[in-house]
């Protein structure tokens, strides 16, 4: 039986070692291309009322901006959703049967997105705007009545 | 030892390999019978090579050279044939490399430039103050008021639904 030095093993192994790292950053490159391409969206609906003194706990980090911007006594969190949006990809969150909000990532740059915000009354848009959030501003869309008081769409981008 | 004994001592070592000429054999065989002295010579080389014998030979039965059949294991699998799927498999192990610490720098040349990497995809710009984070609003029913502030970072944009609305919003 002939046995063949193996001489081209180092070699062999190299090339292995070569392969891996490239599909491992090949890989690791369009992963992070991906994940940056998608914005972590955090959209709340608020009723604000002047019945009863009650602030929900869950909105403590906007209760100093909702006190010293508005005149109401009491904020409830209706309901909230966080989800990370990809361009041209729309969000919606309702208020009460009928009526909701709509965003869509309309673009991503460096320090700020680009999101449409659609708030939709009985199939009618009551509103449509488009704002640059930047991270850590919050957008406060409020006014349609609900119940005793009013609602308002609390809608800020973390990225 | 005579005159003749150091000339034949240079071929005796030869001749003790059996690798002397049959000239030569026959001139060493010649002079041994005569001279006492290169006889003695000729057995001192016999028994030293019996004294070293004995613990080379125990030496390599105690040594089985393991990694040698690794090779040479390696090599006959080498040479069946294989499918395809055994091939990228095979080609794919890295455990060879975890027993050599190739790793070792590898993983901290990943570790580096992947450091790099992250650091130029995820590097932020400075933010510059908003002029504006209202690009358009429309409204086709309601009135609509914008209202920005600085600090705390926050843009309000308001619907009045009827005349009563604006006295409940400072």
């Amino acid at each position: 039986m002939a046995v063949r030095r193996s001489g081209g093993g180092t070699d062999n192994n190299m090339k292995r070692v070569g392969f891996l790292l490239a599909a491992f950053f090949v890989f690791s490159f369009f992963f992070a291309l991906t994940a940056s391409a998608q914005v972590p969206v955090r959209m709340r609906v608020i009723q604000a009322s002047n019945v009863g003194q009650n602030i929900d706990p869950s909105l403590n980090d906007v209760h100093k901006e909702l006190g010293s911007l508005f005149s109401f006594t009491s904020y409830r969190l209706l309901r909230e959703e966080n989800l990370r949006l990809s361009p041209s990809q729309s969000a919606t969150i309702t208020a009460h049967p009928g009526r909701f909000m709509e965003v869509t990532l309309v673009g991503l740059q460096r320090d700020a997105a680009k999101l449409r915000i659609r708030v939709i009354r009985e199939g009618k848009d009551i509103l449509d705007t488009q704002v640059r959030l930047s991270p850590g501003r919050t957008v406060l869309i409020g006014g349609p009545r609900h119940g005793e008081g009013v609602v308002i769409y609390a809608v800020s981008a973390r990225f | 030892m005579t005159n003749s004994c150091s000339s034949i001592s240079t071929v005796l070592e030869k001749y003790f390999d059996q690798e002397v000429t049959d000239e030569e054999r026959f001139l060493v065989e010649g002079h041994l019978q005569d001279c006492p002295a290169c006889r003695d010579a000729l057995k001192s080389m016999e028994e030293l090579r019996t004294l070293m014998r004995v613990p080379v030979e125990e030496a390599v039965r105690k040594e089985d050279f393991p990694w040698v059949w690794q090779k040479i294991e390696r090599e006959i699998r080498l040479q069946e044939k294989r499918t395809w799927w055994q091939s990228l498999r095979s080609w794919l192990d890295v455990t060879p490399l975890f027993r050599r610490k190739v790793w070792i720098p590898a993983v901290a040349t990943v570790v580096v430039l992947l450091f790099i990497t992250t650091q130029i995809i995820f590097k932020k710009t400075p933010s510059y103050p908003d002029v504006s984070v209202v690009e358009y609003v429309e409204s086709q029913s309601d009135n609509v008021m914008v209202y920005q502030l600085e600090d705390p970072k926050v843009t309000v944009i308001w619907l009045f639904e009827g005349p009563e609305e604006e006295r409940t919003t400072t």
